[in-house]
């Protein structure tokens, strides 16, 4: 049963002078599985991950990877890490970064044709350029990221470790990153990433795990987690005139829509709504009906594009489950 | 292990590879040869040049006395290559003295001409006083050379006149006495004293100045690996022990390599140059020992030469680790400066002592710090290169020194292991005094 785990974290604690990062955390991660670990700033997913890596230890608690205790020697070569604060060093050629890296990973046979065919696939070597004989601080930025995959996936890991891996990310690096997860996948890897971005793992988790302040909040697969609630969410969406006339903030379009503002304030009928300016996820008062929600809606004047029931979002559950008291402040952000 | 080699691969094969290496590999020797060669070079300038028999002698005398300073100065140097002019004596009554002064003078000062005149008149025969005008004027070594020529002469006039027979004086003129030093200590007849002294202070400078640029740029490559934060994909893939020793292994080896090259180079310049220097100048009457620079590299023995090495490794183990655990502590060159004060000052603290080492090899300050796990690696081979140590002593320094290596790694390896992910302000002495209790 274990070793159809990728990770197996059981009653981890780690503490620290001032703080607990982690309390009593058990997860597990099956093989195969993109698994996403959501969590506020100094939620705990940096030390977790550090944790898998065994860069520190746990203070009580075990962690397994692919069934085995993750300290054993040559356990971790088998697993590719993009850490969240990246970094190469600048001053060696591209070439011999990987080089380095690859070997360190136990990479012996092979390493120079996997760099250029990795090379030329994330367009660093073309035929009038060949990144690869740079140095690394003659890249963009963009380009020492893509550097960065490289390394973390140059040795064919089983499992890849993924630490916020969207931040800083032009639209089409990260749009690179999603399809090179969902190929991970394809081809039987385990790809575990830490996000505060709900709608990046809503689209590409099979499973997630929400903590807060060290602890797990819930876990699950994606569907599982959004049905947990039981409930259903609003989805409305309204006509791009609603909004017209230069407002764009959503004090000054609220004005201009009293009627729709006075509805979705209404606490009898509505308990909280997200507000994405057009688009708003409403979830209903308990005991409320939403088709008299659509009835006052409509009588309001509101030009309704979509109406929809829908499971809540990861996002919804996130904010109703975390709260706003689960995001420490004045924390380091390495949680 | 095998991660070890990996990591100390790297470090060797990039830091080679750096314009930095290439370039003090090749400064460092032409330095070295430089103060070696430059005392030698001036010692024969100095000692007795052929420009300095280009001069004219006035002589107001009639005892012939300019005749015989003349030839006292050419037998003096006359062992030098080359053509080497003669100094034109000139037989002056007393009385037209001044306008042959004057005459001289104008010479004088005509460009590449005679360097300068020298009167010699009836105060100089009773032994009162020899005048000298010149451009080089103010060398001592050319003006004593003038004055013992003159002196050598009075007294041969003298001693002429006294009814000594000239044969007798020009056999005892001649005397050339040679002094060559030899050192003896407790093992017997050493090397030459100024052979062992050359050898003594170029084993310190050399391994002072390895240990710490070689140090320094183990911090500098743990800070850049900390600020770029490379170390955390780095730690991901090998634990922090085997990273710092392969880190402080690779640097080693680079410093080895550049010290075998510093005394190759140095040692190649130094044979081939020196005897180039003292051809193109006369040879030196025997003050100096010249050959005291090539035989300090005859000194270095076999033995001597494994104990330097040994030395040295222990050396650049022990502050190469605690330097890396300075870089590990901070974030920023500056502060990393001031992280590594401590250790740098135990190493210019024991510079410091160089000098009483060097007067007293065998004394009490000496005896103490080549027992120092910090400052045995400087000053042992030092002594050693000085003088006579005695083997057991030897021995029992590196392993003192080696057990002080092994508890700095082991310092330096729990303040590294913390240090690397540790980002932020600059941690207090009590915040590493609990990383290093808790790592």
């Amino acid at each position: 049963m274990s070793h159809d785990l990728a990770i197996d974290i059981r009653n981890v604690v780690k503490r620290y002078e001032q703080h607990v990062a982690v309390r009593d955390l058990t997860l597990q991660v099956p093989r195969g599985s993109v698994y996403g670990l959501l969590g506020p700033n100094g939620a705990g997913k940096t030390t977790t991950i550090r944790m898998i890596l065994d860069i520190i230890a746990p203070d009580t608690g075990s962690i397994a990877l692919f069934g085995r205790p993750n300290r054993e020697p040559g356990l971790l070569d088998r697993v590719g890490y993009l850490p969240e604060e990246r970094g190469l060093y600048k001053k060696m050629q591209v070439r011999r970064v990987l080089h380095f890296l690859a070997e360190l990973k136990g990479m012996r046979v092979d390493i120079d044709k996997r760099i250029t065919e990795w090379l030329e696939r994330l367009g660093l070597r073309t035929a009038e350029r060949d990144w690869g004989t740079a140095k690394v601080d003659e890249l963009s930025r963009g380009m020492q990221q893509k550097v960065q995959f490289i390394a973390t996936l140059l040795h064919d890991p089983e499992l890849v470790i993924l630490d916020e891996p969207f931040s800083g990310l032009d639209p089409i690096n990260a749009q690179a990153l999603k399809d090179t997860v969902l190929e991970l996948k394809r081809r039987g890897k385990t790809v575990i990433f830490s996000t505060h971005v709900m709608e990046n793992a809503e689209k590409m988790c099979d499973a997630v795990c929400i903590i807060a302040r060290g602890e797990k909040v819930l876990d699950g697969s994606v569907t599982d987690v959004r049905a947990s609630s039981g409930r259903r969410n609003v989805a409305l969406s309204l006509g791009a005139g609603e909004r017209a006339g230069g407002a764009t903030g959503s004090e000054a379009g609220r004005e201009r829509l009293n009627g729709v503002g006075d509805v979705l304030s209404d606490r009898r009928l509505v308990r909280r709504f997200d507000d994405s300016n057009r688009f708003f996820e409403i979830e209903m008062a308990p005991g409320a009906d939403s088709q008299e929600l659509l009835r006052r809606l409509i009588d309001a004047g509101a030009q309704i594009e979509r109406f929809e029931l829908v499971q809540p979002s990861l996002h919804q559950i996130f904010i109703e489950r975390v709260g706003a008291q689960g995001v420490e402040t004045g924390m380091s952000g390495h949680g | 292990m095998d991660k070890f080699w990996v990591v100390a691969k790297r470090e060797y094969v990039e830091r080679v590879r750096s314009r930095w290496f290439i370039i003090m590999t090749l400064l460092i020797p032409a330095l070295i040869s430089g103060t070696f060669l430059v005392p030698v070079y001036v010692a024969a300038r100095s000692a007795a040049s052929p420009a300095a028999r280009n001069i004219i002698i006035l002589d107001a005398t009639s005892a012939g006395l300019g005749a015989r300073v003349s030839e006292i100065l050419m037998v003096d140097t006359s062992h030098a290559s080359g053509a080497a002019p003669r100094p034109q004596v000139r037989v002056v009554q007393p009385t037209e003295l001044a306008s042959a002064e004057a005459d001289a003078t104008k010479e004088v000062m005509r460009p590449k001409s005679v360097l300068g005149y020298l009167v010699i008149d009836d105060s100089t025969l009773a032994g009162a006083r020899v005048r000298y005008a010149g451009r080089n004027a103010s060398s001592l070594a050319e003006t004593d050379r003038l004055r013992s020529a003159v002196r050598q002469a009075v007294m041969m006039v003298r001693l002429e006149q006294e009814g000594v027979r000239p044969a007798t004086i020009e056999q005892v003129s001649k005397l050339p006495l040679r002094m060559p030093r030899v050192r003896i200590d407790e093992r017997g007849r050493g090397a030459s004293g100024q052979a062992g002294f050359f050898l003594g202070i170029g084993i310190g400078v050399l391994l002072l100045m390895s240990i710490m640029m070689h140090g320094q740029q183990v911090l500098r490559g743990v800070l850049e690996e900390k600020t770029s934060r490379v170390a955390e994909v780095v730690i991901s893939s090998v634990k922090p022990d085997t990273l710092l020793a392969g880190k402080v292994a690779g640097a080693g080896a680079v410093g080895l390599t550049q010290q075998l090259l510093w005394i190759a180079v140095s040692a190649w310049l130094i044979t081939n140059l020196a005897p180039l220097i003292l051809k193109t100048t006369p040879a030196m009457t025997g003050d100096m020992d010249t050959s005291a620079v090539g035989m300090s590299f005859g000194g270095l023995t076999p033995a001597l030469f494994i104990v330097v090495i040994l030395y040295f490794l222990l050396g650049f183990v022990f502050y190469a680790s605690l330097l890396a655990a300075a870089g590990a502590m901070v974030n920023s060159e500056q502060d990393a400066q001031q992280a590594a004060m401590p250790v740098v000052m135990l190493l210019i603290g024991t510079w410091l002592f160089v000098n009483s080492v060097l007067l007293n090899p065998n004394g009490g300050i000496a005896t103490t710090l080549s027992w120092l796990p910090f400052s045995s690696p400087i000053i042992m081979p030092m002594r050693m290169g000085l003088g006579s140590v005695s083997w057991v002593s030897v021995v029992g320094s590196l392993a003192v020194c080696a057990l002080g290596c092994v508890f700095a790694v082991w310092l330096a390896a729990r303040i590294y292991r913390v240090g690397m992910l540790m980002y932020g302000k600059k941690p207090t002495m009590a915040e590493v005094a609990r990383w290093i209790r808790y790592a």
